[in-house]
This record gives structure tokens, sequence and C-alpha cells, in this order.
């Protein structure tokens, strides 16, 4: 038998879904005015749930490099990628370059499709000019941590 | 119309997913390695095209391997397992039943539509499986269990089929039958075959219209089924769901042969704490435990061991295995011997829900519970960074006899220290 799925909220990511319930105050935070709808306290939040439409072709990658920075993708951020979504002009892509997952935006420029970076830095790629691009997913979420915490 | 079976299966599964995670590889030979990095268990299509054989032993083709640039990966089961997960419950949405048959291949039963055309959806599984996983699939469908396994077995074989072909759709099913051997058919095994080829009987179409009285003298009620199977009947039920295992098994060859008994005692430690987690996760207990020892059966002086003890209480509990199983190595033990191979069988399981005779508990309920949270714990620290992070003193620190996997991949989609790069440069 396979392993089961496990409740973790990243580390584990499987085909079936495992909610982890964190209780969710209904009203936002309003300083000094306390809303009676506190005291009932909603179901919960699954990050799984916010973060992943199609667990099964749902993968997780690690960023390295800084030309995506623009577009708020840092080096060391983990990448959620969804395979099962077709990409679309505007979406941020992990494509096959060279033998290696490479991160850039799709996007439509003169009637052509190219593949930019979101750095100044990095020149765009033309796809009708570098041969055999295979777009391997659509990034669908970045999850980005600051620093030290707990 | 009658319904339609499917045999779904993936095309060179180990080396598809290796290829899949691996963008360098993409185009590239791979070829997988078995347990020990004993020999080929997959090859990628370009691999199969450069004429490396399935089940050749790496250390003969090593140097064919290298010259040809093709890239060696020892089996990652992590990989494996988790794809396989994923593949599955990709498919179900496609089918009205699925049995998983085994880690790359399904069986699905879907009904015949009004025109009887089922290529468009197979085609359209088929792609969708490959956008979204990276994993080609070969489909076939057919009246019966047996021949949609045949069927794909004709999808795969010439690519001019793309990977999908309906047998039911065939005018005729008998030159589909001639050419298939006997020997390839789903549930004839070697003797079987042996016993057709005797009779002149040498494909399957042959078979499936020889007398079924002989027939049945020889193979019994399983032979008639088969037949019947032949016939597009369709009498071998979907099994749906995996069955409870009645029985867990953790053997491995070792990468060199022990002739020390403190050795073969952590090797056999180390299989059950295996196997105990595999139980737990099984929700199960075993009553009997049996532990086995081999030596090569290619090298003179074969020995081989096993001893067996029942355990007082049904248990998962890896100290309490434990218990039981580290005596018998001492039984099994021979001194002077190479042993290349132990294992562990756990028998006469039973569900956890079941109830357990409390009057013999050596333990109370509150420490009963106390335990079981410990190997919780442990199970969940050892998914979480990696089996081995908490381990058994039984087991021994950094054996040496350990599996080889010389050239194992990472585990790119179950570990969060494994991800694969995704590069912004």
């Amino acid at each position: 038998m396979l392993p089961r799925s496990y409740g973790l909220l990243i580390g584990a990511l499987r085909a079936e879904r495992t909610p982890l319930r964190l209780p969710l105050a209904s009203s936002t935070v309003a300083a000094g005015f306390p809303s009676p709808a506190d005291d009932y306290i909603d179901v919960g939040i699954d990050l799984n749930e916010v973060l992943i439409r199609h667990p099964s072709s749902t993968f997780f990658l690690r960023v390295s490099g800084d030309s995506m920075v623009e577009a708020g993708i840092q080096d060391g951020d983990l990448l959620v990628v969804d395979r099962s979504l077709d990409a679309r002009p505007g979406q941020v892509v992990v494509a096959v370059l060279d033998g290696a997952f490479t991160l850039k935006r799709l996007a439509h420029h003169q009637g052509r499709l190219r593949l930019e970076a979101a750095n100044s830095a990095y020149p765009p790629l033309e796809l009708h000019q570098c041969g055999d691009v295979q777009i391997w997913g659509v990034a669908i979420h970045v999850i980005h941590s600051l620093g030290r915490h707990g | 119309m009658a319904d339609a079976l499917a045999l779904i299966d993936a095309n060179n599964f180990y080396a598809s997913c290796e290829q899949a995670f691996d963008p360098a590889l993409i185009g590239r030979p791979v070829v997988v390695l078995s347990n020990n990095d004993g020999c080929v268990v997959s090859r990628s299509s370009e691999a199969r095209r450069l004429g490396i054989g399935m089940g050749k032993p790496y250390f003969q083709i090593a140097e064919q391997l290298a010259r040809h640039g093709v890239v060696v990966r020892s089996s990652n089961y992590a990989l494996y397992g988790d794809m396989s997960q994923r593949l599955m419950s990709s498919l179900e949405p496609f089918v009205a039943e699925l049995e998983v048959y085994s880690i790359d291949e399904a069986f699905a039963r879907l009904p015949r539509p009004r025109h009887g055309e089922l290529r468009r959806w197979a085609t359209e599984l088929r792609s969708r499986i490959r956008h979204n996983l990276g994993i080609p699939i070969a489909i076939g469908l057919a009246p019966s269990k047996v021949l949609a396994k045949l069927a794909n077995r004709i999808a795969k074989g010439d690519h001019r089929h793309a990977g999908v072909f309906d047998l039911g759709l065939e005018p005729s099913h008998d030159p589909w039958l001639e050419q298939t051997p006997v020997e390839e058919l789903w549930g004839v095994g070697r003797q079987l075959s042996r016993w057709c080829r005797l009779r002149g009987i040498s494909n399957a179409r042959q078979l499936r219209d020889m007398a079924s009285g002989e027939l049945r003298a020889k193979a019994g009620v399983v032979g008639l089924r088969l037949q019947l199977e032949l016939q597009g009947v369709s009498c071998l039920p979907l099994e749906e769901g995996p069955s409870a295992k009645r029985e867990t098994c953790v053997s491995r060859s070792f990468s060199r042969t022990i002739s020390d008994e403190l050795e073969l005692r952590q090797a056999v430690a180390s299989y059950v704490v295996r196997a105990a987690e595999k139980l737990r996760r099984q929700r199960q207990r075993s009553r009997r435990l049996t532990v086995f020892a081999r030596t090569s059966p290619f090298s003179p002086g074969f020995y081989s061991q096993a001893a067996s003890a029942a355990l007082p209480l049904a248990s998962n509990d890896t100290a309490m295995l434990l218990r039981a199983a580290l005596p018998l190595v001492a039984l099994i033990y021979k001194p002077h011997k190479h042993f290349a191979k132990a294992g562990v069988l756990l028998q006469e399981l039973q569900g956890e829900e079941q109830l357990q005779h409390h009057l013999l508990a050596p333990l109370s309920d509150e420490q009963q519970q106390r335990r079981e949270t410990l190997l919780r714990n442990i199970d969940e620290l050892n998914r979480r960074y990696g089996s081995g992070t908490v381990q058994w003193a039984a087991c021994g620190l950094q054996p040496s006899w350990m599996m080889r996997r010389g050239q194992l991949s990472r585990a790119a989609t179950t570990r969060l220290g494994d991800l694969p790069t995704a590069w912004a440069r």
C-alpha cells in the first residue's frame, strides 16, 4: 500500500487534501471595539485548500536567483506550480530551457509570444528564436518567508 | 452496449518519473536500476532504442551504458510512490470504476457510448495525464480484463496506435489474438504455457478456441475463466480499493554479504522497524512473526533458514516486534556463512479496531496509549525529515550492509529539502 497522506502544512503535498484547521475570527481586527461575532468561531482555514486547486498536478519548486524580483518572487522562495493549467500570457511559468527549470513570465509582444524576466537586468527571450521550449507548469503562488520567526 | 474494460498503464514508469523532475534528462536515454543497483528495471524510450536490455545486470552493461551516455538512476521509491498516487487519483474522474492493479497500472470500467467509440476519450485522457504529470500512458480497451491487457500491449507495441488501442471496435479479434504468444497473456504462467506449447497451442487465438474440457482438466475453473475472457465474456470482476493485507514482508539483499551475527541482527532489526511502520500505516497488528536469511543461491554451500514466533498479543509496536524477532536471529544464524539476504514476515494480521484480550495485556490502557503516541510521533518525524531521522538502537549506526543506491535522485515531490530548483536567472 502507498503511504497515506499526512497532515503537514507543506512538507508532504499529496493527492488527497489533508485539512489543517486554524481558528479564524470572522470579523476583521478593529482596535478597541470587540465585535459580538467574535464569540462565534468559524470552521477554520485550510491553507492547502487556499493554495492548491488541483492536488494531484500541483508541485513545489525552490526559487534560485533574482530575475523575478519585480514579480514579487525572491531567491529562496517556495513556488507552488500547477501543471494542469494551460499557460496564458501574463502568467508566471516554469519553462524547460537548456535542460533546466527556468522561471519567466509568458508575454505577448508585437504579436509574438516571449518569455520575460521581471528584472530589467535580464533580456527577454523570443520564443520563436529559442527553439525547443516547453512550458512545464504555471506558477500560482509564491511563499516567501519573512526571515527568522517562531 | 456492454461496458468496456480499460487497462491503463504508464510507459517506463520509473524512467518517466526521473525525466519528469529532472529536465536535463528530457530526450536522453535513462535507465533505472533495481534494489541494490542490481539490474535494469526501467528504460526510457531513448534507452530502449539503443538496444539496452530489460533485466540486464548493471555490472555487465555498465561500460555499454557509459559509452552511449546513458543516465543511470537507483530506484527512488519515494518519488515513484508519490507519482503513482497522483496518477491514480488523476484517472479517477475519467472513469466509472477503477482498480489500482500495481504501482503503474490500473483497470477501469466505463460504459461504452451508443456509437461505440472510445478513442477520443482515451486520447483526451492520455494527453491530460501527459500534460498534468509529465507521464506517458498507454490505454488498451476491450470487453474483458484479459483482452484489455492484450489491447494495451498492442497499443504500446506500435507507435502508429499513438498509445491507444480499442480491441472492442475491431471487426475480428482473430488476427490480434494470433499475433499474441500464449506466454504473454495475463494469467498464463510458465507451467500452463509449457503445457499449451506441448499441445501445439502457441497463440491466444488457439487457446481461446481449444476444447474447454481439456483446459478445465488442466487448469480448472481458472482456465475456463481465462478462455471466457479471451472470448470477450467479462468474468473477472474489478476489485475496487486495496484489500486488507494478511501478510507484510520486508526483505532486502545486502550490498555485500554478512557473516557476523551482530550485523545480521542489525539488518533484521531494521527490517522489523520498516515492517512495523508499514503495519501502523495499514492500521493493522500482527500475531506472528517470521525471520529468514539465506546465502547466495549461486555460491557453493547454499544455506537458508527461517524461524518463527507467535506474539503474546497482536502488536504493531516496534519494540514488541523487535523483542520477538531478535532472539530468532540467533536460531537462524550459522557461523562462516555468507548471508546475502534476510527478511521479516509479519503474519496473522488483524485490524487495529479489533478488540484485544486485555487480561493478558502487559501494559495498562494509559501506558498503551502513551506508547501509541510515541510511535505516531516517531513515524511523523521520519516521514517529515526522511526515514532514519529517529532510529532504533538495535539497527546499529551507519550500517555498511545497507542497500546500495549509489545513483539515487531526490525525493522531488515529497521532501521539502529535495525540491527541484526553478532558476530565476
